[in-house]
């Protein structure tokens, strides 16, 4: 591992011990001060930990592991995203980079593009529920159909970026149209493509938590935060938002690994080397 | 055996118009012929048309009126036959020297094992023998500027156009690059066409030397030179390359 790397690792685990801390303080004195009796919709609620303590939460995190919930709900969910990101980028990415080269299906799908993009993926969410059903095909959908706009635009930016030089120099030198395009086009724009990937695989786990609170059959970490919601049952809350955002550190970490791979040509800044 | 005074280029009363909303004319009825094997060079200042032209000739430009014929054939599109050094870096820098070098081989079907040969001597050729797996992002400026030249000798094209080739680099390196490329040219005598602002790269690489006037760019005056090659870092102090460099000053001041 290089130093600048060590040193923002540093920074990580410094700043986030610190908010442990200030949270364990805060949750020692907050436990004996807040109201344990709360009045929710119709009645009121009993035993209620509004800021649970470390003990409380190590407790219910060994209890969600030991039954089986948390890892079943992490693999279920995870699965959705990747599925889901599989399938929008599928579809996303090469509609990008078609429609980058080509301009009358650029005319076509644009204004499509620009609805589809300020439209947010769940605002679908009952429209694909009366199509698709309530099962797994729409969740899957719905996560897709965000990814796939993301992507698109990033296919879509990183060929209409790609510097006119490259491709003046691939036609004197012969090239045909398909090796231009896999060995000019799609190099040339693969980091804008990964970038809109980083982004889209965010807003997949945002996508998938709010579908999975509908019509849940299955363990899922929206499910969950469902259940723990209607409970209420904090703790639950806290270790399944600890752990969504665990898991999508995880996968920002993967994509920014791969990321780093396929752009080993690029020139870079010393602070990213 | 190459017949020098055999006609390969015929540019013939081309005129371009950049519309917009200024239009602009950037060349205003040019004609020029370019023989067998003749090194020729373009001098004006910035805005006489000069790349515009040699794009014109690559075929990256179609000319608003007037007509350009490579072989009597007049030209229609981009061809490797017609090779092109960019003012800008167009080595890809996703790949290695290496990849950059075999692409035009690549485009043309060449199979493997010629390409290996070809790069390989190519390598050999600028002298970067090491750097085959190296990427761009590794090299030099004048390192990379004589890799794009080689990736677009590997093809072996009929004329090889040059657009500024040296602009962007310090004085040192670019005089170093001009004894690189006159060495090339005198090893593999080709038909060249070099645009540049510096009149000593001109006199110094070239058989004829052309001057455009500015806005609308057109022929103003065309040098004969004469200078015995292969030329040296003597040439430079010559007497008869001080004469040519002060007949093309006055050709530009006048204009």
């Amino acid at each position: 591992m290089s130093g600048p790397v060590r040193r923002r690792l540093w920074r990580a685990l410094l700043s986030l011990g610190a908010l442990a801390v200030l949270y364990g303080i805060a949750s020692q004195i907050g436990s004996a001060l807040l109201p344990r009796r709360i009045w929710m919709v119709a009645h009121y609620i009993d035993d209620v930990e509004l800021l649970p303590p470390y003990a409380s939460l190590i407790e219910e995190t060994v209890f969600l592991i030991q039954s089986g919930i948390l890892p079943r709900s992490i693999l279920v969910s995870t699965g959705r995203v990747l599925q889901g990101l599989a399938l929008g980028a599928a579809v996303g990415v090469p509609l990008g980079l078609s429609m980058a080269r080509a301009a009358r299906l650029e005319c076509l799908l644009d204004p499509w593009v620009t609805f589809f993009r300020f439209t947010p993926a769940l605002a679908l969410l009952p429209l694909y529920a009366l199509w698709f059903g309530l099962g797994e095909l729409s969740k899957i959908l719905l996560i897709a159909t965000a990814v796939a706009v993301v992507t698109l635009l990033g296919a879509y930016q990183g060929v209409r970026d790609v510097p006119r030089v490259y491709l003046e120099a691939a036609l004197s030198l012969g090239a045909s149209k398909g090796l231009i395009l896999r060995k000019i086009v799609w190099p040339a724009a693969l980091p804008q493509i990964f970038a809109s990937l980083r982004i889209a695989l965010g807003l997949a786990w945002v996508t998938v938590v709010v579908a999975e609170l509908i019509k849940a059959t299955m363990p899922s970490l929206g499910y969950l935060l469902a259940l723990a919601g209607a409970y209420p049952r904090v703790p639950t809350i806290a270790v399944a938002i600890a752990t969504i955002g665990l898991l999508v550190l995880a996968c920002d970490t993967v994509a920014l690994g791969c990321y780093a791979v396929a752009t080993r040509w690029m020139k870079r800044s010393p602070a990213h080397a | 055996m190459p017949d020098p005074r055999r006609r390969r280029l015929e540019i013939r009363d081309v005129v371009h118009v950049y519309e917009g909303k200024m239009a602009t004319r950037a060349l205003d009825g040019v004609s020029l012929d370019v023989h067998e094997n003749e090194f020729l060079a373009i001098v004006g200042p910035v805005g006489s048309g000069k790349t515009t032209l040699v794009r014109i000739v690559a075929g990256f430009l179609t000319p608003s009126r007037g007509v350009v014929r490579w072989d009597g054939a007049p030209v229609m599109g981009p061809s490797p036959e017609r090779g092109y050094v960019f003012q800008e870096e167009a080595i890809f820098p996703w790949m290695t020297v290496r990849d950059n070098l075999a692409f035009g081989l690549l485009a043309q079907g060449v199979e493997a094992s010629e390409r290996e040969k070809i790069v390989a001597g190519l390598v050999t050729l600028i002298g970067l023998e090491g750097y085959e797996r190296a990427y761009p992002k590794e090299l030099s400026g004048g390192m990379s500027k004589m890799v794009e030249v080689a990736r677009v000798l590997a093809t072996d094209p009929a004329i090889l156009l040059l657009d500024e080739p040296f602009g962007l680099l310090d004085a040192q390196t670019r005089s170093k690059m001009q004894d690189q490329l006159s060495r090339l040219w005198e090893e593999k005598r080709k038909t060249v066409i070099l645009v540049t602002h510096d009149i000593e790269e001109a006199i110094y690489l070239a058989d004829r030397v052309v001057v455009f006037a500015p806005r609308p760019g057109r022929v103003q005056a065309e040098v004969r030179v004469d200078l015995p090659r292969p030329r040296s870092l003597e040439t430079r102090f010559s007497p008869a390359f001080l004469e040519l460099k002060r007949s093309i000053w006055k050709e530009i001041g006048r204009a």
